[in-house]
C-alpha cells in the first residue's frame, strides 16, 4: 500500500479542526457548569410567540417548514431545535402544527421532536402524527404541494427556517399573498434575499443557529455558539494578521493556510 | 397619478407585462449583442486545453428538468466543444433527476459529430451518495461505478481502461442548480487537488464567485446568460475549425439551418432577458417612488 | 404555425399551461398537474434508486456474487422501516446516528479546508498595493480603480460582516458601527443575487416559452 497515515501537508486542517472542537468543548463544558453565558437579542425572535399567538387567535394552523436539507446539514439542525419550541407553544396553545417534509429521514426526526416538544408542553394529547408528513424528494414537486396547502389551508403563521435552494422565493411569495405572517430563516446566502422582501422577519445565516441557541438555553446550543463566536475572533484575527504582512509583502504568513 | 392605485396594482399585469417582453423577442429578434465574461472565457479555456483523443473531460450532469433552459444550452455547448476538438468525454450525474437528461445530451451531440460510445465517451449514468461517490471515485473510478449507464461492466469499455481516478481527468466540470458543485470542490478539489470548473443557474452564481477568486474553480458560467456566451465561443471555434463549413456542405439547407437555431438556443432567449429585465428594472423604480411618495404623505 | 404531431409534446404543453394557471388564481387543472407531478416524481425516484443503487450496490453483490459485508448496509437501511413498528421504533435511531455521524466526519475536514482555511488565504491580500495605484495613475478608467478599490473593500467588508455575527456582546460602540456597516455589505450582496435570480427565473419563463412556441405551436423555429 505505502500511503502515509498522517499527511504533513493537512496539518493546518488538522490544527483549525482540532481548535474549534477545544474552544466549542470548552464553552460547551462551561455552559454545562452553569456559567451564565451572553447572547445578544435577536430581532426576529421576539416575534415568534406573537407569531403563534396571532395563528391561536384567527384558530388557523401554523405551517412550519424545516427546509429541504437532509438531517446532517447544520441548518436543519437548528431548525429542528427552533421547531421543538415552537411545537411546545403550539401544543400549549393548542395551535394545530403542519409539517411537510421533503426528506425522508427528516421526517421521523420531526415527528419525535414535535412529539417530545407537546410531551414538554404538558400536552400530550395535541400531538398529531397525521400533520407532519412526507411529501416528495422533488424540489418543485414539494414546492408545488406546499403551495397547495398555503392556499388551501390558509396557515395564519409560515416558519421558513432550515436549508433552502431555488423555491425560497416561489413558498414565500405564496406565503406572502396568503396573508400569513411569515418568518424566515437560513444559512443559504443567494436564498436570503427572497425571504427578506417576502417574510416579515428573516433570521440572517448564522442568526439562524444562535437563534436555536437563544431559545432552548441549551448548554449544548449556547456552549456551540460561544466557541463560534471566538473562532470568528481568531479567524479576524489571523486574517487581519495576513493582511497587514501581506501589504507589507510578507507572504509566507498566508500560505500557511495553504491545503496540500 | 394615483400612487395608492399604483402600489395595489394588479399583479396579473405584472405577469402579462412579463409574458409580452419574453413572447415578442422571440417572434421578432432584436439581436442585442453577447459580451463575454472573464469566468466563462476561462472554463472556455479550461476545456481547450484538454488534448485531443487524450485523458477525457469529466461532466458532471447534477440538476433536474427544472434547471433545464438555464443548464441544458450549457450541456450541450460544452459536449458540442469537445466533440468539435476530438476531446473524449466522461458524463456522469449525481442527481437523481439527471440520468435522462445526460443520456438526451450526450447520444444526441455525439450522434451529431459521428462519435462512438466507449471510445469517444461513456455514459455512466447515476450513483446516489454525492460525497461518497465523489470521493470513491478519487481512489478508482471503477469501484464507484461497476457498470455504466447501459449495464456494460466498466473493465469492458476500451476508454475505461486507461482511466482510474482523478489523476486521469484533467478537468471536472459539474453542471448543477444545486450546491454540488461545492461537494466537487471539497472532495475531488481539496483532497484531490482536481481542477473544477463549474456551470450553475443564475440564482446561485453569485456564492461561487469567492471560489473563482481562491482558484478553487477555474471557470464558471452563470444562468442563460453564461450559456449564451458559451455557445457564442463554441459556434466562433466552429468556423474556425472548419466544422461548420463541412456541416454546412453534407447537409440539406433546411437541415443545416435547423441545426444552426438548436446551437443558439441560449442566446435566442437573451434578447427576451434584455427586454424583460427593463419591464422588471421599470416596475421597480415605479414601486420605490410609488412607496417613498406614499410614506412622506402618511408623515 | 406547425403545431406538434406527437402527443407527448401536447401533455407537456398543456401540463405547463396547467401549472401556469395558478398565476390567475387556484384551480382544479393546477391541482391535478400538481398531484400528477408530486406522484410521478415520488414513483421515478423509487424506481431511480433501485436501479442505480439498491439492485446494483446491495442486492446483485450480496446475492449474486455472496459478499456477505453488504448486508453491514442492509440492516441499515432496513432500520428504517421500523418505524412503522411503534415498538421497536427506537431501532432506526441507530441508522439516523451513523447517517449523521459518517456525514459530519466527512464533511467538517473539508469544510475547513475549502470553505475556511483557502477562503482566510484568499482574504489575506495587501490591503493597499502600489502596482495597482500606479496603474490606476497612469490609466485613470473604472476598470483600474474597480481593481484599486476591490480588494480593500474586500477585506473591510469581510471584517465588518464578520462583526456583524459575533452574538456574544451587544452591538454597541465600535462593534456597533462595524456591525452596521456589514449588514450594508450584506444587503449589497443580497441585491446583486436578488438580481441574478431574476435573471434566472426570467430564463426558465423564456425556456418554457421557447418549447410552447417552438416545439409545441411551432411559430418560432
Amino acid at each position: 500500500m505505502g500511503q502515509e497515515w498522517f499527511s504533513l501537508d493537512r496539518l493546518n486542517v488538522l490544527i483549525g479542526v482540532v481548535v474549534y472542537t477545544a474552544l466549542l468543548l470548552y464553552f460547551i463544558y462551561q455552559a454545562k457548569k452553569g456559567k451564565e453565558l451572553f447572547v445578544r437579542k435577536i430581532a426576529g425572535l421576539e416575534a415568534v410567540d406573537e407569531a403563534i399567538g396571532r395563528a391561536t387567535e384567527m384558530g388557523k394552523p401554523i405551517l412550519y417548514i424545516p427546509g429541504l436539507s437532509t438531517i446532517s446539514d447544520v441548518a436543519t439542525l437548528a431548525s429542528l431545535n427552533i421547531l421543538s419550541k415552537v411545537a411546545k407553544k403550539a401544543a400549549q396553545y393548542e395551535t394545530r402544527l403542519i409539517v411537510p417534509c421533503t426528506d425522508p429521514i427528516v421526517m421521523p426526526v420531526c415527528q419525535e421532536v414535535v412529539k417530545a416538544a407537546c410531551l414538554d408542553g404538558g400536552r400530550p394529547d395535541v400531538y398529531r402524527e397525521e400533520d407532519i408528513y412526507y411529501i416528495t424528494y422533488s424540489q418543485f414537486g414539494y414546492v408545488a404541494a406546499v403551495d397547495g396547502i398555503m392556499v388551501r389551508e390558509k396557515p395564519a403563521t409560515n416558519f421558513f427556517l432550515g436549508m433552502f435552494w431555488a423555491e425560497s422565493l416561489i413558498l414565500a411569495e405564496t406565503g406572502a399573498s396568503t396573508g400569513a405572517i411569515q418568518i424566515a430563516g437560513t444559512d443559504a446566502i443567494s436564498q436570503l434575499p427572497f425571504f427578506i422582501t417576502a417574510c416579515d422577519y428573516t433570521l440572517i445565516g448564522e442568526e439562524l443557529y444562535a437563534a436555536s441557541a437563544y431559545l432552548s438555553r441549551e448548554p449544548l446550543s449556547l456552549g456551540s455558539l460561544k466557541g463560534q463566536d471566538w473562532t470568528k475572533l481568531i479567524i479576524g484575527g489571523l486574517v487581519l494578521t495576513g493582511v497587514i504582512l501581506s501589504t507589507f509583502g510578507l507572504r509566507f504568513f498566508a500560505n500557511y493556510f495553504t491545503t496540500g | 397619478m394615483n400612487l395608492e392605485k399604483l402600489m395595489r396594482i394588479d399583479r396579473r399585469l405584472i405577469f402579462l407585462l412579463i409574458a409580452l417582453a419574453v413572447i415578442f423577442p422571440l417572434l421578432f429578434p432584436i439581436g442585442l449583442p453577447t459580451h463575454l465574461s472573464k469566468p466563462v472565457q476561462d472554463t472556455f479555456n479550461a476545456v481547450d486545453s484538454i488534448p485531443p483523443d487524450g485523458p477525457p473531460l469529466m461532466l458532471s450532469i447534477d440538476y433536474d428538468p427544472a434547471a433545464m433552459p438555464e443548464l441544458y444550452p450549457m450541456t450541450l455547448a460544452i459536449l458540442r466543444h469537445c466533440f468539435s476538438r476530438n476531446i473524449r468525454v466522461l458524463v456522469l450525474s449525481l442527481h437523481r433527476a439527471g440520468p435522462g437528461i445526460g443520456e438526451m445530451a450526450t447520444t444526441r451531440i455525439a450522434k451529431e459529430y459521428g462519435k462512438k460510445e466507449g471510445e469517444d465517451y461513456v455514459y455512466l449514468g447515476f450513483k446516489p451518495g454525492f460525497g461518497a461517490v465523489i470521493l470513491r471515485m478519487g481512489e478508482d473510478i471503477h469501484g464507484a461505478f461497476l457498470t455504466d449507464y447501459y449495464n456494460r461492466p466498466i473493465g469492458e469499455i476500451p476508454m475505461m481502461r486507461e482511466i482510474h481516478n482523478y489523476d486521469d481527468i484533467p478537468l471536472v466540470i459539474c453542471l448543477s442548480a444545486a450546491a454540488i458543485p461545492e461537494l466537487w470542490m471539497m472532495y475531488a478539489g481539496s483532497r484531490y487537488h482536481q481542477t473544477i470548473a463549474a456551470g450553475v443557474t443564475a440564482v446561485s452564481a453569485a456564492d461561487y464567485y469567492p471560489f473563482l477568486q481562491t482558484d478553487q474553480l477555474v471557470g464558471l458560467i452563470g444562468g442563460l446568460k453564461g450559456a449564451s456566451e458559451y455557445e457564442k465561443l463554441v459556434n466562433e471555434l466552429e468556423e474556425r475549425l472548419g466544422v461548420d463549413k463541412k456541416r454546412k456542405e453534407s447537409l440539406s439547407k433546411e437541415e443545416y439551418e435547423k441545426l444552426q437555431v438548436s446551437h443558439s438556443k441560449a442566446s435566442a432567449g437573451m434578447d427576451s432577458q434584455s427586454i424583460a429585465h427593463l419591464v422588471i428594472i421599470a416596475f421597480i423604480v415605479i414601486g420605490n417612488v410609488a412607496y417613498f411618495a406614499q410614506r412622506r404623505r402618511k408623515r | 404555425m406547425n403545431l406538434s404531431p406527437d402527443p407527448w409534446v401536447w401533455l407537456a404543453a398543456l401540463l405547463t399551461l396547467c401549472i401556469y394557471s395558478f398565476l390567475y388564481k387556484d384551480n382544479p387543472f393546477y391541482k391535478a398537474a400538481e398531484h400528477l407531478f408530486v406522484g410521478l416524481s415520488a414513483g421515478y425516484f423509487l424506481v431511480i434508486y433501485w436501479y442505480n443503487a439498491v439492485y446494483p450496490d446491495m442486492v446483485v453483490p450480496l446475492f449474486k456474487q455472496g459478499k456477505l459485508l453488504c448486508i453491514i448496509p442492509g440492516l441499515l437501511g432496513l432500520f428504517f422501516f421500523f418505524r412503522f413498528i411503534p415498538k421497536v421504533g427506537w431501532v432506526s435511531r441507530w441508522s439516523i446516528a451513523f447517517y449523521i455521524g459518517v456525514g459530519a466526519g466527512m464533511s467538517i475536514p473539508a469544510t475547513m479546508q475549502m470553505r475556511i482555511l483557502e477562503q482566510m488565504k484568499g482574504t489575506m491580500q495587501p490591503f493597499f498595493s502600489l502596482e495597482t495605484w500606479h496603474v490606476f495613475v497612469e490609466n485613470p478608467s473604472l476598470a483600474s480603480f474597480g481593481a484599486l478599490i476591490g480588494i480593500p473593500l474586500m477585506i473591510v467588508g469581510v471584517m465588518c460582516t464578520l462583526s456583524y455575527f459575533f452574538f456574544s456582546r451587544e452591538h454597541k460602540g465600535v462593534l456597533g458601527g462595524m456591525s452596521r456597516i456589514g449588514i450594508i455589505f450584506l444587503m449589497i450582496g443580497f441585491g446583486a443575487s436578488f438580481g441574478y435570480t431574476v435573471m434566472a427565473r426570467i430564463s426558465l419563463l423564456i425556456g418554457r416559452v421557447q418549447f410552447l412556441m417552438s416545439d409545441w405551436l411551432g411559430v418560432i423555429d
